[in-house]
């Protein structure tokens, strides 16, 4: 019997390491929240948004929950306090995309009770959707499955184009970022009252719970909570990095129709991770404010690995620590391991989307390994998901081809999952080399657009 | 890798890797090649093992000397001199297979810029450049199996010395491989005889039940792409068996055909390797079967008995074009399905 065509060739199966074990194992319970520091940073510019507008001056005394910044544009959020406190300072600090970000510096009172602020909750069932909508943004929520952009942002483009489904992820964009089993077993709740919601806002009427085999079991125990109150499917898929991204995961399930989920491809429904929807349901019934969220604190270097509900603004190093950070630590990554960045500090403040920081050990991080050349053996074009051929872009990055990797090679759809990297013998930091080559040729177009317009 | 602030260090993402890497895969194909090795040994004796020492250590040796900072570690250069020595006659002097060593990793291989940069298969290049030095011994030098002493003593052609010809020594060896006996009229022996190898040929490539077996092993382990000695071996039997059904007395049928002569070697082990075939799945198919169509036109329609050596090198010349003709269309740019 002929198997089924996959409807996204290539991807790789991982088997877990044993840290990525420990913190799934650590992050089955729900999440233990973090202390606050001593001092809360608070970049107005947050996950992939624009920078928010702020509307507290120096001085000023806050309670946590209340707005500190107001959305300034479509692609931009609020930002809450995430404690009651005083607002040190607003100070610029330089960010990464090479220009100066504010940042609001908030101390916290010292033994205060944390009581937040409870604006107007709002009843899905009632209220319109444009009203939904802007009570999502109202609580400044962004996407926490890893793409960090304004939840209202995604959720009225999904509802501008008329989807009919909402495919509920609980698989993830990366390993290791362990929220979908946790979340599933201990917010079942806030995930029910969350999915009301974005349907509502949306326009969707059925949601796909979509998982991979070890999650199955968590996953069923949803399904019977939900049954009768939700027009909700499960779909198993088989383990394979990257169908958790977006894009791949709605070509997963159109190709498995089952439960009348459409075949196709066309953009058929709202993908939102478990975590968001949950964060979602936490926050809309009170009509709250996000000021903290969870965060999967994983690897060989921590002695307490698990998930924590972490305020905003909390210093990377403080909420390490207190995870049990040992100091002879090799690497830090902000994000999972296929995907995250190697952070150079740990100074930097969590910001709204930063859903994973896995801290390696000298074992883990390993010793660098020499990259040799290109043999040509084509593994990396097997396991591209996105059908590229690395190989060949590889060795145009090496002459700085850059227009021939974009116009001929469609750099530009590349996912930067790894999967080339992941299996190349060679050791060829394949990933690294096309981050580079995207960024020079972007660099080379926004000249080339300045010389027309001068 | 730079150490970061505090001790941190910085690396690229993916932090994790599978594990494969090049050296792993020259011990598996060392793996796939070594029961069709020691057949080699049994079958043809001390002339098999001082071709294919002869051929490794020249291999080896050409690699230390042009290359002496690249640490031997990948073990390409001995796989190189492996294959070589397998494809060439077992009685050729031992120091015309010490310059086609030399030549195959000096020429094959570092010249065209080292590892990952060979056109052509460097083994393979070895061995063209043999065929047009020393036309004559690598059309003789051939052992009958099993002949009686090769245990214990080199036959004298193996120790001719440097640029002196052996002269009658051919002559005393009596073998002849079943293609080139066939060409003079001869019939093939019984084809069980073809796939068991227990025939005159090159030092590695008679068993064909054996070479299939490694080049199994090879697909098993992900060594080797399956599609390419498929699709080679595919185009060779539908070609040969379309010829023998035209015309059966001049044309060998297609087990014959896909049993004799450097067949099997060549597409498990020359043409599956990477670096002179497509990369693009689609590409691996067209370059299988262009290799395979033209195998069986050289033999059958050349003046040489043997198109193997000559198809694999016609097909390496296409790779670019090939490569260029495949390229995958990104995901979303054509309906999956």
């Amino acid at each position: 019997m002929l198997r089924r065509q996959p409807a996204f060739p290539g991807g790789i199966v991982l088997p877990a390491p044993g840290w990525l074990g420990r913190s799934r194992l650590a992050g089955d319970g729900a999440a233990w929240q973090l202390p606050f520091a001593s001092r809360l940073s608070l970049p107005l510019r947050q996950g992939a948004c624009t920078p928010a507008a702020a509307v507290v001056r120096d001085g000023e005394e806050v309670v946590r929950g209340q707005l500190l910044a107001r959305a300034d544009g479509a692609g931009s959020v609020p930002l809450h306090a995430p404690a009651s406190g005083m607002v040190q300072a607003i100070v610029e600090q330089a960010d990464l995309a090479g220009g100066t970000v504010p940042v609001i510096q908030l101390v916290p009172w010292p033994g205060d009770t944390q009581e937040q602020v409870v604006g107007t909750a709002l009843d899905p069932a009632s209220a319109s959707p444009a009203a939904v909508l802007e009570a999502i943004a109202a609580t400044g929520l962004v996407d926490l499955g890893g793409e960090r952009r304004p939840l209202h942002a995604r959720v009225g483009a999904a509802a501008g184009q008329g989807v009919g489904w909402l495919v509920l992820n609980g698989i993830g964009a990366e390993p290791g970022v362990a929220g979908a089993r946790a979340t599933l077993r201990t917010q079942a709740a806030e995930l029910m009252a969350g999915l009301r919601y974005l349907l509502k806002a949306s326009g969707a009427t059925r949601v796909v719970l979509a998982v991979e085999p070890h999650d199955e079991q968590v996953a069923r125990g949803f399904m019977a909570l939900a049954a009768g109150t939700l027009d909700l499917f499960l779909r198993v898929l088989p383990p394979r990095y990257p169908q958790g991204a977006d894009a791949l995961l709605l070509r997963a399930l159109a190709d498995t129709p089952a439960g009348g989920v459409p075949e196709s491809a066309g953009p058929w429904a709202l993908c939102v991770d478990v975590a968001t929807v949950a964060e979602a349901g936490r926050l809309l019934p009170w009509g709250l404010g996000m000021t903290d969220q969870v965060v999967t604190l994983a690897g060989g270097a921590l002695r307490e690995p698990g998930r924590y509900r972490v305020p905003l603004g909390t210093p990377l190093r403080f909420a390490l620590a207190q995870a049990g950070l040992d100091p002879g630590v090799a690497r830090v990554l902000g994000g999972g391991p296929m995907r995250g960045e190697a952070l150079a500090s740990l100074d930097a403040p969590i910001t709204k989307g930063a859903n994973a920081f896995i801290a390696m050990s000298q074992a883990e991080a390993g010793e660098p390994v020499p990259a040799m050349h290109c043999i040509r053996c084509g593994e990396c074009l097997v396991a591209c998901p996105v059908q590229l051929n690395p190989a060949e872009l590889g060795l145009l990055a090496r002459r700085a081809e850059y227009q021939v990797m974009h116009e001929k090679y469609h750099l530009d759809h590349c996912l930067e999952c790894g999967c080339c990297n992941y299996v190349c013998p060679s050791r060829i930091p394949l990933v690294e080399q096309f981050r580079a080559a995207r960024m020079q040729w972007r660099r080379r177009q926004q000249a080339t657009v300045g010389e027309d317009a001068a | 890798m730079k150490p970061g602030p505090r001790g941190l260090r910085l690396a690229p993402a993916p932090h994790l890797h599978g594990g494969g890497s090049v050296s792993r895969l020259m011990v598996h194909k060392v793996i796939a090649l070594a029961p069709v090795t020691v057949f080699a040994v049994t079958l043809f004796g001390l002339a098999a093992l001082a071709t294919l020492v002869t051929a490794m250590g020249a291999c080896l040796l050409a690699e230390r000397l042009s290359a002496p900072r690249v640490p031997p570690g990948d073990g390409t250069a001995l796989l190189t001199g492996l294959l070589l020595g397998l494809s060439l006659p077992p009685a050729l002097p031992l120091w015309m297979v010490a310059v086609g060593g030399f030549f195959a990793i000096l020429v094959g291989k570092q010249l065209f810029g080292g590892l990952g940069g060979p056109v052509f298969h460097p083994a393979l290049v070895g061995r063209v450049f043999l065929q047009a030095a020393f036309p004559t011994a690598m059309a003789h030098a051939w052992v009958v199996p099993f002949a009686g002493g090769r245990a214990s003593q080199l036959p004298d052609t193996s120790l001719a010395m440097p640029f002196l010809s052996p002269g009658a020594g051919y002559d005393a060896l009596g073998g002849a491989t079943p293609l080139a006996a066939a060409r003079l009229g001869e019939s093939f022996p019984p084809f069980v005889d073809l796939w068991l190898g227990t025939v005159a040929g090159a030092v590695g490539e008679t068993s064909a039940l054996l070479l299939l077996g490694g080049g199994l092993y090879l697909v098993a382990v992900r060594a080797a792409d399956w599609r390419i000695p498929v699709a080679l071996l595919g185009a060779v039997a539908a070609l040969s068996g379309l010829l023998h059904g035209l015309d059966p007395l001049r044309h060998p049928d297609a087990v014959t055909a896909l049993g004799s002569g450097g067949l099997m070697l060549g597409a498990w082990f020359f043409a599956t390797d990477p670096g002179s075939a497509p990369m693009t799945r689609r590409g691996r198919w067209v370059y299988g079967v262009a290799i395979g169509l033209l195998v069986v036109v050289i033999r059958q329609f050349s003046g040489q008995p043997e198109g193997v050596m000559y198809a694999l090198l016609l097909g390496s010349a296409l790779v670019p074009h090939i490569d260029r003709w495949t390229q995958p269309a990104p995901l979303g740019w054509r309906t999956p399905r």
